[in-house]
C-alpha cells in the first residue's frame, strides 16, 4: 500500500453514502452510492488534503473502466504523478 | 370559471421559533429573537444585533446527504418546506406532482458560501470548494425543495430583495388561478447572517445599534434575522375535495414597482400596490382588518408605509391594527413576506394580533394603532401582508378567512 493510499480511502469513505461500513480497495464503486459529481469532491479534497494537483476535466472520463475502490484509487494515483 | 387559491399549510424557521407552533406562540408572547452576537469567519469578525434561528443543526443532519452539503439557505427552506407540507397533509403522488409548483426565492442566496469561497481564494490562496456554484445560485432552495419532494410542475426563483416571499406566493397563486398548476410550495429563505454580508450591510449605515423599534420614535435602523417561510397553496376546488383544513383565502394581491429610487421608498408606490391587492376585498368593518407592515424600523419606511396605509384605507385605517412583527424576529429580508404571511394568517385562525415590541416612545409620523408591546385579541377577517423592497418593488398578499 503507498503512503497516500489510506488517505485517498478515508476521504472516498467520507463520500459513501451508501456503504454502511468502511470501503476497501475490493469494494465495488457501485456500492458507495456516488454519483459522477461526487468524483469532483473527491478529487477537490484530495488535493486540499494532500497538497497534490489532480489533472482531471468531468467532461472527460478518465475513470471509464473503473469497477472497484481499488481501481479508483489507482486511477487518482496515476492522475497525481502526472 | 375563476379558481380561487388557499393556504392549507406553512412552515417556519425564524430567530423567535424553528417551527410554526413556537413562531406563533413568540408572536402572541412579543418574544424577541435579536441579540448582540458576532458573526465571524475564521479571524474575521463583526459584532452586530442580529436574529439568529434557534439551534437546527440536528434537524439539519437528518436532511440527508445531498442538504448536508447545501448552503444554509437551501437548509432553511427544506425544513420549512417540508413542515408545510406536512401540516397541509399533502400526498404527492405522480399526479400531484406534476402539478405542483415550487416558487421559492431568497434576496441573496447562498452567502455563506459565497464568504467561505472568496475566504479560501483570497486569505488562503486555495481554490473555491467544487460545490459553490451550487451552493450560491439563488434557485438551489427551490430546486432542493423540488428534488426532495419530486415536484415537476413550475419551479424558480424570485429575487426582489425584501419582496421576494411576497412575490414568490403571488406569483404561485397566479400560476395556480392561471391553470399551470393545482398545488404550490411558495416562499422564501435567507441567511445572510454571515461576516460578509453584515459588513455590507453595516456598510450602509441603517442597522439598528441595539435592536429593532419600528413606529417608535427612537427607532435607528433595522435588525438582519435570518429563516424561512413557506406556505402551500392550492386551488380551492381541489382542497376541498381532498377533505384539506383550509387555513386562509389568498383573497388578493398587488405588485408594482415605484419606479424612482433604489433606496428611498414612495409613499404612492406602497399605497397604490396596496389598493391592487385590496381591488376584490370587500370590508365590511375596518376594525376586523390586520396589517402586518413591512415597518423596518428606519427612519423612512416607517413614516412612508403609515402615510400609504391612510391613503389607502382612508377614514377606517384608525379602526384597524397594524404591526410590524420584524419588532421581535428581525428583518428577515427575502424570507421576511413568507414568516410575515403566516403572521398574518395567523390572526385570522387565533384573533391573537402579535405586537409591536420595542415602540416606547410615540412618533407624531407614525400616528396608527401598532399593537404596541402588547398582543390585542380581536376578531380579524381580512390580514394585509406588505413587503415593500429596496430597488421599489413592492408585494402585498391579503388573506382572508375562507
Amino acid at each position: 500500500m503507498s503512503e497516500i493510499e489510506q488517505p485517498l480511502l478515508e476521504i472516498i469513505a467520507e463520500h459513501a453514502v451508501g456503504l454502511t461500513s468502511p470501503p476497501t480497495r475490493a469494494t465495488p464503486i457501485a456500492d458507495l452510492g456516488i454519483d459522477s459529481f461526487s468524483i469532483v469532491e473527491i478529487i477537490y479534497e484530495v488535493e486540499e488534503k494532500l497538497g497534490v494537483d489532480v489533472p482531471f476535466n468531468a467532461n472527460e472520463n478518465p475513470f471509464g473502466d473503473m469497477s472497484t475502490v481499488g481501481d479508483l484509487i489507482d486511477a487518482l494515483q496515476n492522475l497525481i504523478k502526472k | 370559471m375563476t379558481r380561487n387559491v388557499v393556504v392549507t399549510g406553512y412552515g417556519v424557521i425564524s430567530p423567535i421559533g424553528a417551527d410554526a407552533a413556537s413562531f406563533r406562540d413568540g408572536l402572541s408572547k412579543g418574544r424577541c429573537g435579536i441579540a448582540t452576537d458576532a458573526f465571524s469567519i475564521e479571524e474575521l469578525s463583526i459584532t452586530l444585533p442580529g436574529g439568529k434561528a434557534p439551534d437546527i443543526a440536528e434537524r439539519i443532519d437528518g436532511l440527508g446527504p445531498a442538504l448536508k452539503r447545501a448552503d444554509r439557505v437551501s437548509q432553511m427552506a427544506t425544513l420549512a418546506a417540508d413542515e408545510a407540507i406536512a401540516h397541509a397533509g399533502l400526498e404527492i403522488d405522480d399526479e400531484t406532482a406534476m402539478r405542483t409548483a415550487c416558487i421559492i426565492g431568497s434576496g441573496i442566496g447562498g452567502q455563506g458560501s459565497f464568504d467561505r469561497a472568496y475566504y479560501d481564494m483570497l486569505k488562503k490562496d486555495r481554490r473555491p470548494h467544487p460545490l459553490t456554484v451550487l451552493r450560491v445560485i439563488p434557485n438551489a432552495p427551490a430546486s432542493h425543495v423540488s428534488i426532495r419532494h419530486g415536484l415537476r410542475g413550475p419551479s424558480f426563483a424570485i429575487a426582489s430583495a425584501c419582496a421576494s416571499a411576497t412575490h414568490s406566493i403571488g406569483v404561485c397563486a397566479d400560476i395556480i388561478r392561471g391553470g399551470s398548476a393545482d398545488v404550490g410550495v411558495a416562499g422564501a429563505a435567507e441567511a445572510v447572517l454571515t461576516y460578509g454580508a453584515l459588513e455590507a450591510w453595516n456598510a450602509m449605515r441603517i442597522l439598528a445599534d441595539e435592536t429593532c423599534r419600528p413606529f417608535s420614535k427612537n427607532r435607528n435602523g433595522l435588525a438582519i434575522g435570518e429563516g424561512a417561510g413557506i406556505l402551500v397553496l392550492e386551488e380551492e376546488e381541489r382542497a376541498k375535495a381532498r377533505g384539506a383544513n383550509i387555513l386562509a383565502r389568498l383573497a388578493g394581491f398587488g405588485m408594482n414597482a415605484d419606479g424612482k429610487d433604489m433606496i428611498n421608498p414612495s409613499m404612492e408606490g406602497a399605497a397604490n400596490c396596496m389598493k391592487m391587492a385590496l381591488s376584490g376585498v370587500r370590508i365590511d368593518d375596518p376594525s376586523t382588518v390586520y396589517i402586518n407592515a413591512h415597518g423596518t424600523g428606519t427612519f423612512l419606511n416607517d413614516p412612508t408605509e403609515t402615510k400609504a396605509i391612510r391613503e389607502t384605507f382612508g377614514a377606517g385605517a384608525d379602526q384597524l391594527v397594524v404591526s410590524s412583527t420584524k419588532s421581535m424576529h428581525g428583518h428577515l429580508l427575502g424570507a421576511a413576506g413568507g414568516v410575515e404571511a403566516v403572521a398574518a394568517i395567523s390572526t385570522l385562525e387565533s384573533g391573537i394580533i402579535p405586537p409591536t415590541i420595542n415602540l416606547d416612545e410615540p412618533d407624531p409620523d407614525c400616528d396608527l394603532n401598532y399593537a404596541p408591546n402588547e398582543a390585542i385579541e380581536r376578531r380579524i377577517d381580512v390580514a394585509v401582508s406588505n413587503s415593500f423592497a429596496f430597488g421599489g418593488m413592492n408585494a402585498v398578499a391579503v388573506f382572508e378567512k375562507a
